[in-house]
């Protein structure tokens, strides 16, 4: 047991930092950057599902954010519904879209996939951004905040703990892709569907229930997200910008692993918040710090595909090494 | 149907009006989709960055303008050499690594790239809408009942020529002829002595070029700003994806398409909607013909 | 019976692969099927595969119809097949490859990886067990895609040219591999190139050409058969062979 608890160090680490962190820290504004720290390690894990470990590389899941963004939403504000049941709304209508582009999957390969994953976000951008009617069109629709479990008004150490479960929950769903039979097969189906096939592996399959999956996970973290901030905007909630975001958190921490997610999103968000704060008053500068990730992205994608992840662990061999 | 009603002066009015702003607009989208299925059909990369491109043409009419105005259509002459020269730049620097690395390394190349463009137009200029409008812009042309704007007809004569001095050249010097092999067989081209290296460079730097100068040229027809490159961008794709790509025949009819489809989508449901149809149309070919109209079976799943 | 084909043709537009090709596996033999390049031989394990479903034709497996079963369903069903131009999984190592192997018919990953280190070292692939795969070299990548398959406990094995591109000391080592795998009982279906290993390891050749079946026979018949040396044996052949 302490052998398996000694391999996940890193998430220990973090997890148990996290959980401790509101007991002992009660300034607003840290709290509020561990929030969004969690919420965006956990979207990025949800996207990895997808990407990472299956292999099929979208650029449009803020789609699926977006949609549980706007169901949580649309329940409370119109139907004065609980956003969990919301939620559970945004989930299936995310699996829904999640098959689609599962089956464009099997369909299309790498950039062009990539390619159709854009224009389907877009496609729901322009939707709820047009439909006055049914989504407030492009004013977004502003979340009220009711105190309340059942109605996600929640504190913000209530929020740490709540972000973190479900940041915990999907390191979880990660390391089973990494571990377990499914997690090998889906390997060989990310390397060579072909082979994986003639293996007995139901590739095309797999590789939708993968997709369906990641998207469910995105929706609730877009209702989590979107009861947090308060706010759901349509050109924000589906952009490009965000579904980039997902992919540049784990690229930067480690694609295809569990912890990356969450070392991109604490690095990438904690850079961010520190310029913003720092930046404040000067507007131009709230686009500099997208200008130094674009730069990193490539940078990473090129000289160093595993991330921090691999970077950490090549100085860990090192210093280990060294320390002999 | 009445037949004097069918098509009394009104109707053929309209639609002469809706065939001229087709094609218009459908020579502007040629010029724009011909870069990059250059780059695409020749180095085979998605390039994610190619709305950017335009944008910095865009930005840098309009500065042009403001700061010594200079009219966009003469700062053609500029544009080009300067894009071409930041395409050089660029592939030096971005893309010749990633020429041969895995599709995902190049995807997220170039959406690095992008971004990078996209937030540096930002930081720079702000994310404020511009707009250049030159002398030529509010002039309206009328013909036989279609009305036009000078700058319309200016910009597509200009991107009509531009677009097929370009497929002249691709089509009839040597420089052409060994770019087209390189797109055939790179293998094939290496072992026949053709420096793949410069092809691609050239290829890109031609591409980057076509569409700073296409970004010039559509300056005072569209706003102008950051993320103005996106919605082309992928119209672009639609066009390339619609004629198959590498092939700039097929651009050039692809634009047609996309342009019709447009201007009768926005006849009938709005404006605000044709994105939607171009963006349905575009998932609709990569389903059921994703090598394109004009292209060859199986050509999408080309990527070694 | 364990293979069975049946008339099967395939034909891609114009050009017909594969025309009316009857053939039957018997349980426990090792099939040899030989001919010149273009003649239909992979396309004819890409039809038994589920690759590609056939126009005309059947293919019986243990006397069940898996004509147009998907290719993940053939396997499960104890059928796997080899592939020409080798696709290992890459980026992962010699283990893991083996290790998905396995897990088509166990469930628990801790099964599968001591059958797959079971199956590495039967294979003679030991030394490489952490290696990834793309780092190795052609003889041993070949060695791997059979390991792979072999891991994935099939009645009934088809081989696409395994033999490919092996220097002579290589070219043993599989040949006698595959010798100890059908002594064991595993019935095989083998695409080959190479005459004499051919010779020495089937028991029933069939000669495949222009996507027709020309000849069917123990390797003596075929060796001495007319059509098949003008088609693809040459004379050189025969005199060697004498």
């Amino acid at each position: 047991m302490r052998a398996r608890l000694a391999r996940h160090r890193g998430a220990v680490v973090f997890f148990g930092l996290a959980a401790l962190a509101p007991l002992f820290v009660h300034d607003a504004f840290f709290l509020d950057s561990l929030i969004l720290i969690l919420l965006w390690g956990a979207l990025s894990a949800a996207w990895n599902v997808a990407s990472g470990y299956a292999g099929q590389v979208s650029l449009g899941h803020a789609a699926f954010f977006g949609i549980g963004a706007y169901s949580a939403a649309l329940l409370s504000t119109r139907w004065q519904q609980s956003p969990w049941l919301g939620m559970l709304v945004g989930v299936i209508v995310s699996i829904a879209a999640g098959s689609v582009i599962g089956y464009l999957s099997n369909r299309l390969r790498g950039p062009y996939f990539a390619l159709s994953t854009i224009a389907f976000s877009q496609v729901l951008l322009i939707v709820a951004s047009r439909w006055r009617g049914f989504t407030a069109g492009s004013e977004g629709i502003p979340v009220p905040f009711r105190p309340g479990f059942s109605t996600l008004g929640l504190s913000h150490p209530a929020w740490v703990y709540l972000a973190l479960s479900l940041a915990l929950l999907y390191y979880l769903v990660q390391l089973y892709f990494e571990r377990s039979r499914v997690g090998y097969q889906l390997a060989g189906v990310r390397e060579d569907e072909d082979a994986a096939a003639a293996l007995g592996i139901a590739s095309r399959q797999l590789k939708v229930i993968a997709v369906m999956l990641s998207a469910a996970l995105s929706s609730i973290g877009g209702t989590l997200w979107a009861q947090y901030v308060g706010f759901v905007d349509p050109f924000y909630v589906f952009s490009v910008d965000l579904s980039v975001r997902f992919a540049l958190n784990t690229i930067i921490g480690g694609i295809g692993t569990a912890m990356g997610p969450y070392l991109g999103s604490i690095f990438i968000t904690s850079l961010e918040t520190y310029l913003r704060a720092t930046f404040s008053g000067k507007t131009g500068y709230a686009g500099g710090y997208l200008v130094i990730y674009g730069c990193a992205l490539i940078l990473v994608v090129r000289f160093a595909p595993e991330g921090l992840t691999g970077i950490a662990a090549r100085l860990r061999s090192r210093f280990m090494a060294i320390a002999r | 149907m009445d037949p004097a009603r069918s098509l009394g002066p009104a109707q053929i009015e309209a639609l002469a009006q809706l065939a001229v702003s087709t094609v218009l607009l459908g020579g502007i989208y040629a010029l724009i989709a011909v870069g990059l299925t250059l780059i695409f059909g020749i180095m085979r990369v998605v390039n994610f960055a190619h709305g950017e491109f335009l944008m910095l043409g865009m930005y840098l009419a309009f500065w042009a303008f403001v700061l010594w105005s200079v009219d966009p259509y003469f700062m053609l002459v500029i544009a080009i050499p300067l894009f071409f020269l930041v395409g050089l730049l660029t592939y030096a620097l971005v893309m010749r690594g990633v020429i041969s690395a895995s599709h995902n390394v190049q995807i997220f190349t170039t959406v690095g790239l992008s971004t990078a463009l996209q937030n540096l137009a930002l930081v720079l200029w702000t994310g404020d809408f511009r707009v250049v409008r030159p002398w030529h812009s509010t002039v309206v042309l009328r013909v036989a009942g279609t009305a036009f704007n000078l700058s319309q007809v200016v910009a597509f004569l200009i991107a009509v020529g531009l677009t097929l001095a370009l497929f002249a050249f691709m089509k009839w010097t040597r420089t052409g002829r060994i770019m087209r092999a390189t797109a055939q067989d790179r293998e094939a081209a290496t072992l026949m002595g053709i420096d793949t290296d410069r092809v691609y460079r050239f290829t890109w730097a031609i591409g980057i070029a076509v569409v700073g100068a296409a970004g010039a040229l559509v300056a005072p027809l569209y706003a102008i700003y950051p993320t103005a490159g996106l919605q082309f961008v992928l119209l672009a794709y639609v066009v390339v994806v619609l004629g198959g790509l590498g092939d700039m025949v097929g651009a050039m009819l692809g634009s047609l398409i996309v342009a019709t489809v447009e201007v009768v989508g926005s006849y009938f449901f709005g404006a605000a909607w044709k994105e939607v149809l171009y963006f349905l149309l575009f998932i609709a070919v990569l389903v059921f013909r994703p090598a394109g109209l004009f292209g060859q079976r199986g050509a999408e799943t080309l990527g070694a | 019976m364990m293979l069975a084909l049946e008339g099967v043709t395939k034909r891609f537009g114009g050009l017909t692969a594969v025309r009316r090709v009857t053939l039957e596996v018997p349980t426990g033999t090792l099939l040899g099927i030989i001919g010149p390049n273009g003649a239909g031989k992979t396309t004819l394990f890409n039809v038994v595969g589920g690759y590609y479903r056939p126009e005309e034709g059947r293919i019986l497996f243990e006397g069940r119809d898996i004509t147009g079963v998907p290719p993940h369903a053939v396997c499960r069903l104890g059928l796997t097949r080899t592939f020409q131009i080798v696709k290992p999984f890459g980026n992962l190592s010699v283990l893991d490859n083996v290790m998905i192997g396995s897990l088509t018919r166990l469930t628990r990953v801790r099964d599968a990886r001591l059958d797959a280190e079971r199956v590495i070292e039967m294979c003679g692939l030991a030394p490489y067990t952490a290696a990834r795969a793309k780092a190795l070299p052609i003889g041993l990548r070949k060695r791997l895609e059979v390991a792979r398959a072999l891991a994935t406990r099939p009645r009934l094995l088809l081989l696409d040219e395994v033999m490919a591109g092996l220097n002579p000391a290589e070219l043993g080592g599989i040949v006698e591999l595959i010798r100890r795998i059908h002594a064991e009982g595993l019935t095989l279906m083998v695409i080959e190139h190479i005459m004499a290993a051919m010779m020495r390891l089937a028991q029933r050749i069939v000669v495949l050409h222009h996507g027709e079946k020309i000849a069917e026979g123990t390797p003596a018949q075929i060796a001495s058969d007319r059509r098949v040396i003008d088609a693809y044996l040459g004379e050189e052949f025969v005199l060697a062979e004498a």
